[in-house]
């Protein structure tokens, strides 16, 4: 007689939750996704001091080519030739809502003239609230 | 199930730009007529003359030398304005490390004049 019967282990990976893990992370991919009507990959200046802008903020990118990119923040965004060409636009994005917010995407590298020359339309057409995108600035040596 | 979740995961993920929505907020003066103009005159005055050269008032200086000159200035005189004067060829990010510095010393008053009121201000004499 066999006081102890062998017992036979299986080596499994318990899966049952693998599809709750699964949805999870969809769901945490869902909400941090934003599909930004500017793709201009730009590498930005940094800074310490970073407030949150707004959602659907009409956006002016600048890259090191001194392409202008512009979108009101809710069209895809399209290129313009000159500082001078956004005028008309940023005057329609005022006239639907004076408060709207601006975001300045410039590249590190441009030159500010190229920035100013736009702030300055900025300011001409009744744009009042700008921001300008920047990285976390971190402490050297990190 | 599993192998659909997964793929959509894969897909999100590969989407997902971590969107920068975040910067500095910079307003422009308002048409309030009860704000006073910035009197260049009594104004502290940076200009950014090139990559990390700084001229505070007629005084070359580094970054750090310009925190700590602001700093001190503020403490005597909260409300005193600060013009950024970025001269044209500068790289962007020289500007924005001023701005930078500015904000996290908590001036209320910086002023970035554009090109053309610099024009203006040195027609009537106020820059050099």
């Amino acid at each position: 007689m066999r006081l102890f019967r062998e017992k036979k282990l299986v080596a499994t990976i318990p899966t049952a939750s693998m599809a709750d893990i699964a949805f999870l992370l969809i769901i945490f991919f869902m909400l941090t996704t934003s599909f930004s009507p500017v793709k201009t990959s730009v590498d930005l200046p940094e800074s310490v001091d970073r407030a949150e802008v707004e959602q659907n903020s009409a956006i002016v990118a600048i890259t090191t080519l001194n392409e202008i990119v512009f979108s009101d923040g809710d069209n895809p965004g399209f290129n313009v030739n000159s500082a001078q060409e956004l005028a008309p636009h940023i005057q329609a994005v005022v006239r639907a809502n004076p408060n709207k917010q601006f975001v300045i995407r410039a590249d590190r590298a441009v030159k500010y003239s190229n920035v100013d020359a736009v702030l300055d339309q900025l300011r001409r057409n009744g744009a009042r609230n700008i921001g300008l995108l920047t990285e976390q600035k971190r402490p050297k040596g990190k | 199930m599993a192998d659909i979740a997964f793929l959509l995961i894969i897909f999100f993920m590969l989407t997902a730009v971590y969107s920068t929505n975040r910067g500095m907020e910079f307003a422009f003066p308002k048409d309030d007529p009860t704000q006073t103009n910035v009197q260049p005159q009594e104004a502290i005055h940076i200009k950014i003359t090139g990559d990390g050269q700084y001229t505070v008032d007629r005084t070359p200086m580094t970054i750090q030398q310009l925190a700590g000159y602001i700093d001190q200035k503020m403490k005597q005189a909260p409300d005193k304005p600060v013009i950024v004067h970025a001269l044209p060829d500068v790289p962007y990010y020289t500007m924005i490390d001023v701005f930078d510095v500015l904000r996290q010393l908590k001036v209320k008053n910086v002023s970035v004049p554009t090109q053309t009121e610099i024009e203006r201000w040195k027609f009537f004499g106020y820059l050099e």
